[in-house]
C-alpha cells in the first residue's frame, strides 16, 4: 500500500489543484490576455476563505465560494480600466496588483502579517466528517484514517477538477468561446464581426480569477495554513509556466504543462532546490524553440495523421 | 519650523531615490521604443551587475569608480545574453507578442537564481564611500554621498538626451524606434542597434543598481524584483515609450513614496507605486506623457 501513503496522495493532489490553476490562466489567455495577477487572486480566495472559516466559522463549501467570488470582483475593478489598452497593460496592472496583495497581507492586522493562518479547516477533516455520519469509517474501508482523508481530498479535487475541465471544454464550443477565439486572432477583426471586445476580455479575465481564487481556498484548506509568500511573484511564474510550456491553445497544452511541472521536482528529488532555474530555463528554451508550446492545436491531429499515413503507408507495401 | 525644515529633508531624499528610478525606468523605455517588448529582467540583470561590482569592491578593495564601471560592464554583458537567448531567436519567427514578455521573465528567473546560489539571498553592505561627510544647505541636510547620486543622474540623463536627439547612433535608434523594416532598407544594421540599445540600457541600470546601493548603503538579490517593480511602475505613468516621461515620473514617484512613508504607514511603501499605477490608469491610461495611440 505504499503507493497510498498520505505523502504521494498530497503530491497527486497538487497535481491536480495545479491542472485547476492551468485552466484558470488558460481561460485568460483564451483572449490573448497575460494576467500576471494569479498569485494575488488565489491570494484574496484563500485569505477571504480561511477569514470566513476561522473567524466567522461558516460552513467550509460556503467559504471557498465566497473566497472565489472576492476574487472575481476585485478582477472587475482592476479589469475595468486596463482591459481597454494594450495587451502590456493588464500584464503589468496585475503583476503591480499581485505584489499590492502581498504588501497588505503583510499588514494587516486579520490576516496575522507574515507568520500567516494557522490551524484551518482541512477538506479531508470535513468530508471524513461527512464519511461518518453516513456511517463508513477508515477501517471499514480497510485503509488509516490519515489516508481516509488523503484519499478523500483527493477524490473531491479530482471531481472538482472534472467538472470544471467538462465545462471548459463545453466553453470552448460555446458562443461564448468562439468569440474569445476571434478576439486572440485578430482583435479588429472580431470587433469589425460585432464582437464586443471589452466585454469578453473582462469575461475571460473573471472567470480565470475567480478559477483562482478558487483554488487559493482550496490550496489554503489543504494545506490548513496561509502565509502572504505563498503567493508570490514565484508562483505567479510557476502558473505561467504551466501554459507557457504546455501551450495555451488548447486546454490540454496548459494541463500537460501542469502535470509534467508539478510531478517532475517531485520524481527528481535531488534536483528540487534548481526548480526555479528549471523553470526559467525552459521558459526560454521553448519561447525560443516552440513559441507556442508544447502542445499547439494542430498536435493531436498532426500526431494522428502519421499515424493514419504510416497505416496506409504500410497498406501499400502488403499489395 | 521644524515642519517646514522636515518637508524639505523628506523632499531631497525622494529626489534622491527617484533619480535612481528615473534611470532604471529609461532602461525600460530604450527598450520598449526600439524593440516594443517589455524587458521583464531588467530589473534582476543590474542588480547582478551591481551585486558583481559590490562583491568585487568588498573583496578586493577596489576603487568606487572601477567597480561602477564593472557593474556596467557585466550588465551590458548580461544584456547581451538577454538579446541572443531570449529576444533575437524570437524575432526571426511570427510569434505572439506576449511571447517576449514571457521568455523575459524566464531569464529573469534564471538570473535571479544565479544570483541566490552565488551570493546568496542576504543583504551585502556597501562600504562606506565619502565618510558620511553631511553638508547642511539651510533648510536641509544632505550627504556628500547624495549630492553624487543626483549629479550622476543629472548628466547620465542629459548625456542620454543628447544623444539620442543630436547625434548620428541617436538618429539610427530613433529610426530603428519609429520602423525597423524600413531602418534596416536604408542602411542602419538594426541589429547593431538592438544590440547597443539592449547595453545601453542595462548599462545604466548597473549605474542606478550602485548609487541604490550607494543611498540603502546595502544591496539585496531580491531588490532585483522590486526595482524593476518600481521602474515598471514609472514607465506607465510615465508613459509607456516616452524618454521625458520616464526621467520626471521616476523623480515623482521617489518623491511621492518618500512623503508617502513619512506622512503615512512605512510598510505600505512597495505598495505605493502599484496604487499610483491603478490610479494613472484609471484617470490617464496613456500616462502623464504619452500621447493617445
Amino acid at each position: 500500500m505504499d503507493l497510498l501513503n498520505p505523502y504521494n496522495l498530497q503530491v497527486i493532489t497538487f497535481i491536480v489543484l495545479n491542472g485547476i490553476l492551468a485552466i484558470s490562466i488558460y481561460i485568460t489567455l483564451m483572449t490573448g490576455q497575460l494576467s500576471l495577477g494569479h498569485a494575488g487572486f488565489m491570494s484574496i480566495g484563500a485569505y477571504t476563505a480561511s477569514i470566513l472559516t476561522k473567524q466567522a466559522d461558516l460552513p467550509l463549501f460556503a467559504a471557498l465560494l465566497l473566497g472565489a467570488l472576492a476574487a472575481g470582483l476585485i478582477a472587475l475593478l482592476i479589469g475595468a480600466p486596463t482591459l481597454k489598452l494594450h495587451g502590456l497593460y493588464l500584464a503589468i496592472a496585475t503583476l503591480g496588483f499581485g505584489e499590492v496583495v502581498r504588501v497588505i497581507m503583510l499588514n494587516m492586522e486579520i490576516t496575522n502579517g507574515a507568520l500567516g493562518l494557522t490551524g484551518l479547516k482541512s477538506i479531508g477533516n470535513t468530508l471524513y466528517e461527512w464519511q461518518k455520519a453516513i456511517g463508513v469509517s477508515a477501517q471499514s474501508v480497510g485503509v488509516s484514517v490519515m489516508q481516509m482523508k488523503a484519499l478523500l481530498t483527493l477524490f473531491f479535487l479530482v471531481l472538482l477538477f472534472a467538472v470544471i475541465l467538462f465545462l471548459t471544454l463545453r466553453l470552448n464550443r460555446s458562443r461564448i468561446g468562439r468569440a474569445f477565439e476571434a478576439i486572440k486572432a485578430d482583435e479588429t477583426a472580431a470587433k469589425a464581426m460585432g464582437l464586443q471586445i471589452s466585454y469578453y476580455k473582462m469575461l475571460a479575465f473573471i472567470i480565470g480569477s475567480v478559477l483562482a481564487g478558487f483554488c487559493g481556498g482550496l490550496f489554503a484548506h489543504i494545506t490548513t495554513t496561509v502565509t502572504p509568500d505563498d503567493f508570490n511573484y514565484h508562483k505567479v511564474v510557476e502558473i505561467l509556466s504551466f501554459a507557457v510550456i504546455g501551450g495555451s491553445e488548447i486546454v490540454w497544452g496548459p494541463l500537460f504543462g501542469a502535470l509534467l511541472l508539478t510531478s517532475l521536482p517531485e520524481l527528481l528529488r535531488s534536483l528540487a532546490e534548481y526548480k526555479m532555474i528549471m523553470y526559467g530555463a525552459i521558459m526560454v528554451l521553448v519561447m525560443a524553440f516552440r513559441p507556442h508550446g508544447l502542445i499547439a492545436a494542430d498536435t493531436f491531429q498532426k500526431l494522428f495523421r502519421r499515424r493514419s499515413k504510416q497505416a496506409s503507408a504500410a497498406k501499400k507495401e502488403e499489395f | 519650523m521644524r515642519w517646514f525644515n522636515l518637508f524639505w529633508q523628506q523632499l531631497a531624499n525622494g529626489l534622491i531615490v527617484g533619480s535612481t528610478y528615473s534611470l532604471i525606468a529609461l532602461g525600460y523605455t530604450l527598450i520598449f521604443g526600439v524593440l516594443g517588448i517589455i524587458n521583464m529582467a531588467h530589473g534582476q540583470i543590474f542588480i547582478f551587475g551591481s551585486l558583481v561590482g559590490l562583491a568585487l569592491m568588498t573583496s578586493t578593495d577596489l576603487p568606487l569608480p572601477v567597480a561602477f564601471v564593472v557593474a556596467i560592464v557585466v550588465s551590458a554583458i548580461l544584456g547581451i545574453i538577454l538579446e541572443y537567448t531570449a529576444l533575437r531567436p524570437l524575432r526571426k519567427k511570427n510569434v505572439p507578442h506576449l511571447a517576449s514578455l514571457i521568455s523575459t521573465i524566464g531569464f529573469a528567473t534564471l538570473v535571479e537564481e544565479g544570483m541566490h546560489k552565488l551570493f546568496g539571498a542576504d543583504s551585502r553592505s556597501f562600504p562606506e564611500v565619502f565618510g558620511g561627510k553631511v553638508f547642511d544647505l539651510g533648510i536641509m541636510q544632505i550627504r556628500g554621498v547624495d549630492l553624487l547620486i543626483i549629479g550622476i543622474s543629472l548628466v547620465l540623463m542629459f548625456v542620454l538626451h543628447f544623444w539620442i536627439t543630436r547625434t548620428k547612433l541617436g538618429k539610427a535608434i530613433r529610426a530603428t524606434a519609429e520602423n525597423s523594416d524600413t531602418a534596416s532598407i536604408l542602411g542602419i544594421n538594426t541589429n547593431l542597434v538592438i544590440v547597443l540599445t539592449v547595453m545601453i540600457a542595462s548599462g545604466l541600470g548597473g549605474i542606478a543598481g550602485m548609487m541604490i546601493g550607494m543611498t540603502y548603503s546595502a544591496l539585496i538579490p531580491s531588490m532585483g524584483l522590486t526595482l524593476g517593480f518600481k521602474g515598471l511602475a514609472v514607465l506607465i505613468l510615465g508613459g509607456v515609450g516616452s524618454i521625458p516621461g520616464a526621467m520626471v515620473c521616476g523623480v515623482l514617484l521617489g518623491v511621492i513614496e518618500v512623503f508617502a512613508v513619512a506622512y503615512g504607514d512605512s510598510s505600505y511603501r512597495d505598495a505605493v507605486a502599484f496604487g499610483l499605477i491603478i490610479l494613472i490608469l484609471l484617470i490617464r491610461p496613456q500616462g502623464l506623457f504619452g500621447s493617445k495611440a
